[in-house]
């Protein structure tokens, strides 16, 4: 879209800007600056604070530039003696009931109305009536709350409400005595913390980081979250090798993500530091016996041997690792010994997908702006909260088409404007629809519903002229994924674009990393010695049976299930605390980078592997460096082709893999075979109608999750404590049981 | 300090219990929404608190649920229209509920004073139900009858003009 270009004059000076601009991005953006609170980019106007008045010629009284949209000839103030009376008077407003206790605050330092105060503020207040006080409570285990400090700009009921789709925040009452809370003063919601994150002041806080450190002693590192395929950038605060809190990076930086993060990615960082990490490399000298603590040379030593004397290894990896490590295990495959088989443990393989890729992956800025959003399947709002914020943004304050085909209602499909509620399990007939029209009256009869359903959204896929993007999630199986990746060759919108629903943080890099993967029941099957890196999941665990192989090497953060059932553990270093790179479902590589050394003996899973391999051997050319680690990924894998780490140091700008296009490639097999499947669907089967509750996978106790206590409050279903003013970790059990009155006394002591 | 009106306390015990309505209210329930626009039912809200409040004396818990089932909102949705109209009565009130107008043309022509007298009377402070529950007295912004000050409203009915012993008369004249 061509922007008509206008001539605006700020403080005696002419630029050329876009026609239409909200005028205080201009302002800040030319480098003049007024202060604001309530305006924030991207969100509904809100202009309740009044910091961001400006002169304009020709208009009567003092104007506030958040709602002010650039025209032709607009020639305008910033600085004068009537403006800053003005703004000083307003801060006096804003100050009239806030508590100033900001050596007590947890937002002290960081704060937006301590620093434009300190700025725009009088030394002085002339308000002598007494303030509203209020005790600071919670409103959730994770969520803490300052009622007073609070200056009604509502940037986080207008987050909640247009990020999150949840509405679980409010302002109530009236006048001097509004109050941002909930009815009943608790929070059931997701719990992403989006509010407290744009909070310009210390109303909303971070319960899980509460009075741990001011925040100008953390390091902030700024690195790639380790959840979910969104790759939301985020700085990892730390302190003395310790992990204190995970914030979002500032909102008008940030390529990506801007200050949104979901539950886990702000608050679930609880496993770095905590005290079940594996401390030392562990040996099970004889089948049958304990795992004892040994030193890295003899485990290394140890788990070669055993490698050399089987007759057949294999390399499994998982899709949380970087790809620095993916890479070497998958050369680890190729170059230790002939004939070692290697897999990807993912729930969501991507292989069928990209080897059809027939349109380039879309960016999450471009769902945020795209005309016609088609999810099939998964389950965006749990799954990849970014995207599902994109995705809602797009619908509502876009304007966009959002045709959501799914078996269960979900909080996205309220707001889809064709919510296509097919019966269980049967989400690939609708790409089978979609691929061939011939079928679409068997696909709408298995899905149970009308044919007019598919045809409708056929049309507005066809009227589409903007972006036209299609998502699929993880029922999708094999053919399924070939042919939805084959669908935007065969129409006629060149603007189409495909987003996977990938499960884990480096599912697509891992994917690019080791062409040729087996199933990982495959692999377990054919070896006698396995190297792991990372966990099974359980129903890979279930099959495996491990304890009756030979032999068994796991890289891991925690003795899980897997490790435990390992011949050598090797202490594997987590995300914050080594180098790399994943990479995303938008296709883009990003820099993880290490917040603090390793803790105890852990090593990053790339240098341990390849520790292992010149013990066997093999020299892959590195050993610390994982910018060398990275050079050789650039060199063997076609999509990374010339990357260097410098390449991606600014996350502002993130860069692309190239993944290889296919088109007009002939899939017809795989419509023919995915027609077969559709066909043994059920005929009738009763539609999923209970909503999910929020949270539902979000809250979940994993090895992660669950090293941050909150999460088992979450998980077990939130419960209101009776005493809001104390942390609920110190009423409940992890079990959401009311703690005895003796043991929360021990443990608050 | 807390006034019946203003729930910064926020001490609601929120359950799942759904109020339940005989059909005729529930008709006339539906009736409201008939007035608005199909997508835009969430404008009912506020007729609907009245309904509400008149069945089940103040805006409870079990009706907040039912409202956000009946109009597809969140509960705090409703909790920020109620609390904001100092007509809705977030908490149980007396069977009398004196609203003691406090705005400028009331408090200039003597408001402090009567709420004073009249809060002595019963024995209680302002935001509080005397103990046998017939009475309630909280202070409310601008009824819009200034020529009439000082003035209050007990349920939806004005007084106007009012002075101590007009105050008591009508006091030691209501059941
Ligand atoms: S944590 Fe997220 S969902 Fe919950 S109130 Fe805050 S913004 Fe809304
Ligand atoms: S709590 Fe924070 S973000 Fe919300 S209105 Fe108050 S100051 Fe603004
Ligand atoms: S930023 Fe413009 S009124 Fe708040
Ligand atoms: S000031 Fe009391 S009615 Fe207006």
């Amino acid at each position: 879209m061509a922007e008509e270009l206008i001539k605006v004059t700020i403080d005696g000076q002419e630029f050329e800007v876009e026609k239409g601009r909200p005028l205080i991005d201009v302002i800040n953006e030319k480098g003049f600056g007024v202060p604001s609170f309530c305006y924030y980019a991207d969100l509904e106007l809100q202009a309740s604070c009044r910091m961001c008045l400006v002169r304009i010629e020709k208009m009567p009284k003092l104007q506030a530039s958040c709602v002010i949209r650039c025209t032709d000839g607009m020639e305008v103030t910033t600085k004068s003696e009537e403006i800053e009376k003005a703004q000083r008077a307003m801060g006096e407003f804003l100050l009239a009931n806030h508590p100033l206790d900001c050596p007590v605050c947890d937002r002290g330092g960081e704060c937006e109305l301590q620093e434009v105060i300190f700025d725009w503020g009088d030394v002085e207040e002339r308000f002598d009536e007494p303030k509203n006080a209020h005790p600071e409570k919670f409103l959730s285990p994770i969520v803490a709350n300052d009622q007073q400090r609070c200056i009604l700009c509502k940037r986080c009921t207008r987050v909640c409400h247009e990020w999150m789709g949840e509405d679980a925040i409010e302002a109530g009452n009236r006048g001097s005595n509004t109050v941002i809370g909930t009815y009943g003063g608790w929070l059931n919601c997701s719990q992403c913390g989006n509010c407290i994150e744009v909070c310009p002041t210390g109303t909303l806080l971070d319960g899980v980081y509460r009075h741990e450190t001011r925040p100008w002693e953390l390091d902030q590192t700024i690195t790639t979250c380790t959840y979910c395929s969104d790759g939301c950038q985020l700085s990892v605060g730390s302190r003395a090798d310790e992990v204190h809190r995970i914030v979002a990076r500032d909102r008008y930086v940030n390529g990506i993500n801007g200050e949104f993060l979901c539950i886990k990615g702000r608050f679930a960082h609880g496993f770095v530091n905590h005290g079940d990490r594996i401390k030392t490399p562990l040996i099970r000298y004889k089948k049958g016996g304990k795992l004892i603590p040994s030193t890295w040379d003899d485990a290394i030593a140890f788990a070669a041997e055993r490698i050399k004397e089987s007759k057949k290894a294999g390399v499994v990896a998982t899709s949380r690792l970087t790809n620095e490590t993916v890479h070497t295990l998958k050369r680890f495959a190729d170059e230790c010994r002939d004939g070692t088989s290697y897999a990807v443990s993912d729930t969501y393989d991507l292989a069928p997908f990209f080897e059809n890729l027939s349109a380039p992956l879309c960016t999450h800025k471009e769902i945020r702006f795209a005309e016609t959003i088609v999810v099939i399947g998964g389950d965006v709002d749990e799954e990849q909260p970014l995207t599902a914020k994109q995705i809602r943004q797009a619908v509502r304050n876009g304007g966009a088409n959002l045709i959501l085909v799914n078996d269960t209602p979900s909080r996205l499909s309220h707001q889809a404007s064709q919510f296509i509620h097919v019966n269980p399990g049967t989400v690939e007939a609708f790409v089978l629809a979609l691929a061939d029209p011939s079928a679409a009256d068997m696909a709408a009869a298995k899905m149970g519903i009308g044919r007019a359903e598919i045809d409708k959204a056929r049309e507005t896929a066809n009227a589409t002229k903007g972006d036209l993007i299609i998502m699929f999630g993880k029922e999708l199986g094999a053919e399924a994924q070939a042919v939805a990746a084959n669908l935007p060759s065969r129409h006629e919108n060149r603007n189409v674009k495909l987003h996977p629903l990938a499960g884990y943080c480096n599912s697509v890099g891992a994917s690019d990393m080791m062409p040729g993967r087996k199933p990982v029941a495959d692999v377990v099957a054919g070896s006698d010695a396995l190297l792991i890196a990372g966990s099974l999941s359980d129903e890979e665990f279930a099959a495996a049976d491990l304890a009756s192989k030979p032999f068994v090497a796991v890289q891991e953060l925690f003795l899980t299930d897997t490790a435990a059932a390992a011949d050598v553990v090797f202490p594997a270093a987590s995300f914050a605390e080594s180098d790399g790179t994943y990479t995303n479902n938008d296709g883009f590589v990003q820099r993880v980078r290490r917040a603090i050394d390793p803790v105890h003996q852990a090593k990053p899973d790339w240098m341990i592997t390849s520790l292992l391999a010149s013990e066997l051997g093999a020299d892959f050319g590195y050993s610390f460096s994982a910018s060398a680690v990275f050079r050789s990924i650039a060199e063997s894998h076609e999509a990374y082709e010339g990357l260097r780490y410098p390449d991606l140091k600014d996350e502002t700008r993130p860069v692309r893999v190239k993944h290889k296009l296919v088109s007009g490639a002939d899939v017809s097999g795989a419509v023919a075979s995915l027609r077969d499947r559709v066909s043994q669907f059920p005929d009738a089967a009763d539609k999923i109608t209970e909503e999910p509750r929020v949270g539902h996978k979000l809250h979940r106790v994993t090895t992660m999750t669950g090293k941050t206590p909150q999460f088992h409050l979450l998980a077990n279903g939130n419960p209101k404590p009776d005493d809001l003013l104390v942390s609920p970790l110190f009423q409940f059990n992890p079990d959401g049981s009311p703690k005895k009155e003796e043991e929360s006394e021990v443990a608050a002591g | 300090m807390a006034t019946v009106a203003t729930d910064y306390t926020n001490k609601v015990k929120v359950t799942d219990e759904v109020a339940e309505f005989p059909e005729s209210v529930v008709e006339e329930m539906r009736s409201h929404l008939t007035k608005y626009p199909k997508d835009r039912s969430r404008s009912a809200l506020i007729p609907l608190l009245f309904v509400i409040q008149r069945e089940r004396g103040y805006i409870d818990n079990p009706g907040v649920n039912f409202l956000a089932q009946f109009l597809n909102l969140e509960v705090t949705d409703i909790w920020e229209t109620a609390t904001f109209y100092s007509m809705f009565n977030m908490h149980p009130v007396g069977k009398y509920h004196i609203q003691m107008c406090k705005t400028l043309s009331c408090k200039i022509l003597g408001e402090p004073e009567l709420t004073d007298h009249i809060c002595s009377k019963l024995g209680i402070k302002p935001g509080e139900t005397t103990k046998d529950g017939k009475f309630t007295v909280t202070r409310v912004e601008c009824l819009g009858s200034c020529g009439t000050a000082p003035m209050m409203q007990i349920g939806f009915e004005y007084h106007e003009n009012l002075t101590k012993e007009k105050l008591d008369d009508l006091i030691d004249s209501l059941e």
